[in-house]
C-alpha cells in the first residue's frame, strides 16, 4: 500500500531508492536460498549417504568389484608331540563363475552344460547361477586335478566357440587330509565344507587354525578385465597357525591297537575308552575312543550300523543316520560320564589317610555284606574277607571295608574331597563338549548314598576326571588341568602360544600321596595279572566293575550291563604316566575289570613303558623271558666260536667242514630268547630250510621249546611273563625259512582266571 | 535505446547524491567486507587492470576452484580415458587447452565494458532461439537426444547459450523497465512467454534439466528485477498444486519412473531399469564408499568403468569417493565463497544492469552446483547438469569462464565506489 503511494507522489527519478533497497533484500533472500537452503540440502544429502548409508553402499560397491580374487588362507596343520603330521591342508581348486560377463543365453547354456557334466552337478542349478549379476559365484569347491584339467578344456572351448572368456575361473582351494586316517580321531576332529572345524581340536582351535582369507581388490574393472594400474588394495591371506598336540603318535597307536583288539575280543557294545596322561604335567599322551572313525571320510558309518539303518523305514533313516554319526563322533573320554566303581576306592582311601582316620591298628571286618540303615550292601566275596588291615581291604577291594572307611570320613568331608579332586567341575581340557558330573545335591546325600559312593557307585563322572584324580593321588596330591595342545606356532614356525602345566589345587599331602602309591603298587603284587602286573616294571592300579544303573533292558547277555575298567600308574616309585582303560558293556565271556580291563592295561603298559624309556626292574622269573642280543661269531675259528657261543648262553650248530666261521644265523645283534640256537656256516653252502610251526596260544616257555625243536629261534615281545599267551607271530605258519631264523612272537595278557573285584 | 541508457545513468548519479543512501551504503560497506587495508591493496592491484582493478578475491577463489576441478577431472577421467581413448591424459590435455582458451576469453571479457551488452542482449536471445531450433533439425546424438551442435573441435550446447541469453535479456529488460517491473505486463508476461517458448524447444531435445535451470534463472532474474512477490507466490502455489495433484493421482511416481528411474537406483525392479539406473546407482556407491575421509586422491574404484563417464556430470561422486565428506564440504564451501563474493560485488556495481547481470551470472553457478549434487545423489532425475569448473566440456567451460569475465568486468566498476 505504502509503495503505491510513493509511486504516485514522486516523479520517476526519485523512486529508485525503493527498488534498490528491495534489490538488496531480494538478493539476501537469494543468497539464503542458494547458499543455505541449496548447498545445505546438498551437504545434508551427502552426509546422509556417506555417514549413515555409507557402510551399506560401500558393501554393495565392494560387492560388485568382487570380480577380484578371494585368496583362501591355508589352514594350519596339526602335529603330534614329535612333529608327525596328523592333519594338513593340500592344494585343490574351486570353480567360480563371473556370470556378469556372460553376453547371451547361448553362452550361459554352453557353460552350464559343460560345468554340470564335468562337476556332476544339476544342470538347472548351474544355469540359475549363470543368470546372476555378479562377479563371484562358487560353482563347486575342492575339485581335484582331473576335474580341473577338464574345466581348463571347457574354458578354452568356451573362448573358442562362444567367444566367451573371463567367465569360468579356477581359484586355489584347500582340502583337509588326515594322513593317519582314524588315529586319534576323537581328539583331532574334522572340518566341514568351508574348512571350518567341526569336532575336536579342529573345532576348539578353529580360530588359530583357520587363518585370515585375503583378497585382491586390484584386479578387475567393470568389464572384468585386468586394470592397467597397480592398485594398493591387496590383502594377503594369512595362513593358519599350526597346532602341536601333547599326544604322541607312538603311544596313541599302541593304545588304539590294544583297544581295538579288546573291543573285538570282548564284544564290547558301547565302545571303550583309553586315556594316558603325564601325571606330572596333565598333558594327555593318548586319548582313544574305540572304535574311532576315518577322519578323511567322517560321514561314513561302520558297515554294520549302515546295514541296520538300511533296514529302517525310509523316513526314519535320515534321523537315525545323523544320530549314529553324532554317536560315532562323540568323544567318550570327555563327553560321556560313567560310574567309576571300585577304581574310586583310591580316592576314598586318600581321603581317609589325609584326614588321619586310618592308623596302623585300623582293622576292618567283612562278613560278606554290610547293613547300612535299612539296606544290605554285599561284598564281591559273599563269604566275607574277615578282619583286614587297611592295605588288605584295598587289595581285596572289599566293599564293606570301604563303607566303613567312607563312614570314618563322613558325608561332609567326603563331599569336600569329591569337589577338591575336581569331580564337581569340568576338567577344563581344551576339547569341546565336556560333560558335567552328576552327584547328590548338597544336603541330599544320605548314609546309604555315602556307603555306595565309597566304592564308586551311583554317581557319574567323566573318564577324564577319574584319570585326573588318579594322577593327583599319585603325583603328590596336585589336581592338574589336563590338556591336549602343547603349543601353537604360526606359518613361519614362530611360537604363538605355549600351554603349560596348570595346577588347580593340592588335594592331599605329598606323604599321603606317597602312601597311596605304595598301596596302588601293592594291588598288582597281591593280585598278579588280574591286578595289572607288568613284567619288569613297578606298576600300580585298581580295577573296577560298575553296574550301569537305570538300564531297564540290558543290551548284553548278562543280567545287567557293566563297565569294566582299570586305572593305573607307572612306575610306582616315581609316577610318570597314568592310564585309564574302560570297556562299556562288554558282551563276551566276562565283564569284570580284573578279567578284561587289566589285560589291556598290561598289554599297553608293556609297550608303552619301554617307549617312554622307563627303567626296568625284572624279577628272576621275568628274566627267563628276556631277549638277549646275538653275538658276533664270524671270522672266528670254529672252536673259538663254539666256546664263545656257549659262554654267551647260546647253543651252536656248525654246518660245513671249514675251520673258520663265515656266516651265522641269526644275524649279529638280533634279539633272541635265551638259549637260542645259533647256526654257524663254515662254507658257502645253501642254508637248510625248515617249516615254521604255529605258536599261537602258547605260553612263552612252550613257544621257545617248539621253536628249538623246529630249528628256529624266537624273540619275545609283549606281555611275556604275566601269564601272556602268543597272539601273533612274525612269520606265518607253514612258511619255509632258513634254519636258525628268528621269529618274533607277540604275547598278550589274556586271562579270565582273575578274581572278582 | 540511447535515451533509456542516459536515463539509467542519470538515475544512478542521482542515487549517489542521496544522503541517506550514502549513509546506509557506507554502513553496509563497513559491515560487509571493506576494510581500509583491503582498499589499499586493491588500489595497488592496478597491474592487473585498466582503469580500476578487478576483484582479486573473486578471481583467486575462481582460480582455486578451477585448479581443484582440473585435478579432480584428471583423477576421475584417467581410467575412463585409458579404456575408451587409449590415453589416460586424453581428457586432461583437452581440458587444459579449453582452460587456456577460457582464461583468455575471461581476461578479454573483464576488459570489455559490459554496458555494451545492453544493446546486444535481445540479439543474444534471438541467437539462442536460432541455436535451439538448429539443434532440433540436426541428427540426434548419443542416446537419441539432440543437445549438441557439432562445430569441429567444439560442440555447442544451445541450452548453455539460452541460459546466458535469459540472464542477459532479463538484466537488460529489468534495468530498462525498472519502474514498470511491478506490473504483470512487464514482468510475468515476458517471463512466461520467453521461458515457455524456450522450455518447449528444450522439451523437444529433450533436455529437462535445461528447462529446470532456465526456469529457475527466469524466476530469479524477474524476482531481483523487481517483479511483485505476489506473482511469485501465485506461481509457486500453482507449481506445488500441480505436483500435489500428480502425487495424489499417482502421476508423480509414473513421471519419476519415466525420468530414468529417478529414486529407484538401489532397488532391483527389472533388468531394463537396472541398466537405466546404472549410472546413478554407481554414483551412490561411490559416494557411500567415500565415507568421512575418502579413499584418498586417485584411489577411487568406481571410476574403473563402474561409473560411466566419471569426468562429466557425475564427477563429484568420484570427488566424494576420493576425498570423502570432508573434502566435499571444503569444495562446497569454496563454491559458497565464490557465490557470496560474486553476488556482493555485483551489488556494488554502479548501475542496475551490472547488478542484475552479476547476480544472475553468479547465481547460475550456485544453481548448477546445487542441482548437480542433487542429481548425483538421486534426489533429482539424472538429466545432465554439469558441475561448473569440474566437469569436462569445452564449450561450456569456455562460456563459463567468459561469463566470469563479465562478472570481473562488473567488479571493476564496483571498485570505483570504494575510492
Amino acid at each position: 500500500m505504502e509503495e503505491k503511494k510513493t509511486k504516485s507522489l514522486f516523479p520517476k527519478k526519485h523512486i529508485d531508492k525503493g527498488p534498490n533497497q528491495r534489490l538488496r533484500q531480494r538478493t539476501a533472500v537469494l543468497i539464503i536460498l542458494i547458499l543455505i537452503v541449496g548447498l545445505g540440502a546438498a551437504l545434508l544429502r551427502l552426509s546422509f549417504l556417506t555417514m549413515v548409508q555409507g557402510s551399506e553402499l560401500q558393501e554393495k560397491a565392494v560387492g560388485q568389484q568382487l570380480s577380484d580374487t578371494v585368496l583362501t588362507a591355508k589352514r594350519g596343520s596339526i602335529y603330534d608331540a614329535k612333529g608327525t603330521v596328523l592333519a594338513e591342508s593340500a592344494s585343490v581348486w574351486q570353480v567360480v563363475l563371473a556370470p556378469i560377463n556372460f553376453e547371451n543365453d547361448e553362452q550361459r547354456k554352453a557353460a552350464a552344460e559343460g560345468l554340470s557334466d564335468i562337476l556332476e552337478l544339476d544342470y538347472e542349478n548351474v544355469l540359475e547361477k549363470t543368470k546372476q549379476k555378479n562377479y563371484y559365484t562358487i560353482v563347486k569347491r575342492k575339485i581335484e586335478v582331473e576335474q580341473r584339467d577338464q574345466v581348463i578344456e571347457l574354458q578354452e572351448q568356451l573362448a573358442k566357440e562362444y567367444n566367451c572368456s573371463n567367465v569360468v575361473q579356477l581359484l586355489d582351494d584347500y582340502k583337509r587330509y588326515y594322513p593317519k586316517d582314524d588315529l586319534a580321531s576323537c581328539v583331532i576332529g574334522f572340518t566341514g565344507a568351508d574348512e571350518q572345524g567341526l569336532e575336536g581340536v579342529e573345532f576348539k582351535y578353529d580360530s588359530y587354525l583357520s587363518g585370515v582369507p585375503g583378497r585382491i581388490v586390484t584386479a578387475k574393472n567393470a568389464r572384468g578385465s585386468n586394470m592397467p594400474f597397480q592398485y594398493e588394495q591387496n590383502v594377503q591371506s594369512e595362513d593358519g597357525n599350526n597346532v602341536y598336540l601333547t599326544i604322541d603318535e607312538g603311544i596313541q597307536s599302541i593304545c588304539e591297537k590294544h583297544m581295538a583288539q579288546a573291543i573285538i575280543d570282548n564284544n564290547v557294545l558301547n565302545r571303550g575308552v583309553c586315556i594316558a596322561m603325564d601325571v606330572n604335567s596333565g598333558a594327555i599322551l593318548a586319548m582313544v575312543t574305540a572304535n574311532g572313525y576315518n577322519l578323511n571320510d567322517p560321514y561314513e558309518l561302520p558297515a554294520d550300523v549302515e546295514a541296520k539303518i538300511k533296514q529302517l523305514p525310509e523316513n526314519e533313516q535320515g534321523e537315525e543316520r545323523s544320530k549314529s554319526l553324532a554317536a560315532m563322533w562323540r568323544n567318550k573320554c570327555v563327553a560321556d560320564t560313567y560310574m567309576p566303581g571300585s577304581v574310586f576306592k583310591m580316592c576314598t582311601a586318600s581321603m581317609a589317610l589325609e584326614e588321619g582316620k586310618i592308623t596302623d591298628s585300623s582293622r576292618f571286618y567283612c562278613s560278606g555284606y554290610m547293613r547300612v540303615e535299612d539296606a544290605d550292601i554285599g561284598c564281591s566275596v559273599t563269604s566275607g574277607h574277615g578282619t583286614q588291615t587297611f592295605l588288605e581291604s584295598f587289595c581285596h577291594s572289599c566293599n564293606p571295608a570301604f563303607i566303613q572307611i567312607g563312614q570314618l570320613v563322613g558325608i561332609d568331608k567326603f563331599r569336600d574331597y569329591y569337589t577338591a579332586f575336581g569331580f564337581a567341575e569340568k576338567s577344563g581340557i581344551d576339547l569341546p563338549g565336556e560333560a558335567k558330573d552328576s552327584f547328590w545335591p548338597e544336603g541330599q546325600m544320605g548314609m546309604v548314598d555315602l556307603a555306595v559312593a565309597s566304592f564308586g557307585q551311583n554317581f557319574n563322572i567323566t573318564p577324564l576326571s577319574m584319570l585326573t584324580a588318579c594322577a593327583a593321588v599319585c603325583n603328590g596330591g596336585y589336581v592338574l588341568q589336563p590338556y591336549v595342545v602343547s603349543k601353537i606356532t604360526d606359518a613361519r614356525g614362530n611360537v604363538v602360544k605355549t600351554m603349560e602345566k596348570k595346577v588347580k589345587r593340592q588335594v592331599i599331602s605329598n606323604e599321603t600321596s606317597k602312601k597311596m602309591c605304595d598301596m596302588l603298587a601293592a594291588y598288582p603284587e597281591e593280585n598278579g595279572v588280574s591286578g595289572g602286573q607288568v613284567a619288569g616294571y613297578k606298576t600300580g592300579g585298581k580295577t573296577g566293575t560298575s553296574e550301569k544303573i537305570g538300564v531297564t533292558k540290558p543290551q548284553s547277555s548278562f543280567e545287567k550291563d557293566y563297565i569294566a575298567s582299570f586305572c593305573g600308574i607307572a612306575p610306582t616309585d616315581d609316577p610318570q604316566v597314568a592310564l585309564l582303560v574302560f570297556l562299556d558293556t562288554p558282551d563276551g565271556g566276562a565283564y569284570y575289570g580284573s578279567q578284561i580291563a587289566s589285560p589291556i592295561f598290561i598289554n599297553i603298559m608293556t609297550e608303552l613303558l619301554p617307549y617312554l624309556e622307563i627303567k626296568t626292574d625284572y624279577s628272576e622269573e621275568d628274566r627267563a623271558y628276556l631277549n638277549v642280543s646275538m653275538g658276533d661269531y664270524t671270522t672266528l675259528s670254529v672252536e673259538d666260536a663254539k666256546k664263545q657261543a656257549e659262554t654267551d648262553g647260546f647253543e651252536a650248530t656248525v654246518v660245513g667242514s671249514g675251520n673258520k666261521v663265515l656266516s651265522q644265523i641269526p644275524a649279529v645283534s638280533s634279539q633272541v630268547a635265551t638259549g637260542a640256537n645259533v647256526v654257524l656256516y663254515t662254507e658257502g653252502v645253501q642254508p637248510e630250510k625248515v617249516t615254521v610251526p604255529s605258536f599261537i596260544g602258547c605260553a612263552a616257555y612252550e613257544a621257545n621249546s617248539i621253536a628249538l625243536q623246529a630249528g628256529l629261534n624266537v624273540s619275545y615281545t609283549g606281555a611275556v611273563s604275566s601269564g601272556g599267551v602268543a597272539t601273533a607271530q612274525s612269520i606265518a605258519e607253514g612258511a619255509k625259512v632258513s634254519r636258525g631264523t628268528v621269529i618274533t612272537i607277540t604275547f598278550s595278557a589274556n586271562t579270565s582266571e582273575g578274581n572278582s573285584d | 535505446m540511447a535515451p533509456n541508457r542516459k536515463l539509467l545513468y542519470k538515475a544512478d548519479v542521482n542515487r549517489m547524491y542521496d544522503d541517506r543512501y550514502q549513509a546506509s551504503q557506507a554502513e553496509k560497506k563497513e559491515r560487509l567486507f571493506i576494510r581500509p587495508s583491503r582498499q589499499r591493496k586493491m588500489k595497488n592491484a592496478k597491474w592487473f587492470a585498466v582503469g580500476m582493478g578487478i576483484d582479486l578475491p573473486f578471481c583467486i577463489i575462481l582460480l582455486i576452484l578451477l585448479t581443484i576441478g582440473t585435478i579432480m577431472m584428471f583423477s576421475a577421467s584417467y581410467a575412463f580415458a585409458y579404456y575408451t581413448q587409449g590415453d589416460s591424459y586424453y581428457y586432461l590435455i583437452r581440458q587444459l587447452i579449453f582452460i587456456a582458451i577460457g582464461i583468455v576469453v575471461m581476461g578479454a571479457a573483464s576488459f570489455f565494458n559490459y554496458n555494451k551488452l545492453h544493446k546486444v542482449a535481445p540479439l543474444v536471445l534471438v541467437f539462442a532461439y536460432v541455436c535451439l531450433l538448429i539443434v532440433l533439425v540436426l541428427p540426434a546424438g548419443e542416446g537419441g537426444v539432440k543437445r549438441w551442435i557439432p562445430l569441429g573441435m567444439f560442440n555447442i550446447q544451445p541450452s548453455e547459450i539460452a541460459k546466458l541469453a535469459i540472464i542477459l535479456f532479463f538484466a537488460h529488460w529489468a534495468s530498462k523497465y525498472y519502474d514498470k517491473m511491478r506490473l504483470a505486463k512487464f514482468s510475468v508476461l515476458p517471463g512466461v512467454v520467453i521461458f515457455g517458448s524456450i522450455a518447449m524447444l528444450l522439451f523437444l531435445e529433450p533436455h529437462y534439466s535445461g528447462i529446470v535451470i532456465i526456469g529457475m534463472l527466469t524466476v530469479l532474474m524477474l524476482y531481483i528485477g523487481g517483479m511483485k512477490t505476489k506473482y511469485l507466490l501465485i506461481g509457486g502455489i500453482i507449481l506445488i498444486g500441480v505436483v500435489l495433484m500428480l502425487a495424489v493421482t499417482g502421476g508423480l511416481s509414473y513421471a519419476m519412473s519415466r525420468m530414468d528411474g529417478w529414486g529407484q537406483a538401489l532397488e532391483y525392479t527389472s533388468e531394463e531399469m537396472w541398466q537405466t539406473t546404472w549410472q546413478t546407482r554407481n554414483s551412490l556407491y561411490a559416494i557411500g564408499s567415500g565415507g568421512l575421509w575418502g579413499l584418498g586422491l586417485g584411489q577411487s574404484r568406481q571410476k574403473y568403468l563402474y561409473l560411466p563417464e566419471p569426468q562429466n556430470d557425475f564427477i563429484f561422486a568420484i570427488v566424494v569417493e576420493e576425498l570423502g565428506l570432508i573434502g566435499a564440504t571444503i569444495i562446497l564451501l569454496i563454491f559458497a565463497l565464490l557465490i557470496w563474493r560474486g553476488i556482493t560485488l555485483s551489488l556494488r556495481a554502479k548501475d542496475k544492469f551490472g547488478k542484475l547481470l552479476g547476480i544472475g551470472l553468479t547465481s547460475q553457478i550456485g544453481i548448477q552446483v546445487v542441482l548437480n549434487i542433487l542429481v548425483i545423489t538421486d534426489w533429482l532425475p539424472n538429466t545432465g547438469i554439469s558441475l561448473p569448473f569440474f566437469s569436462y566440456g569445452g564449450s561450456s567451460l569456455i562460456m563459463l569462464l567468459g561469463q566470469m569475465g563479465i562478472v570481473l568486468s562488473i567488479s571493476r566498476t564496483a571498485n570505483i565506489e570504494r575510492q
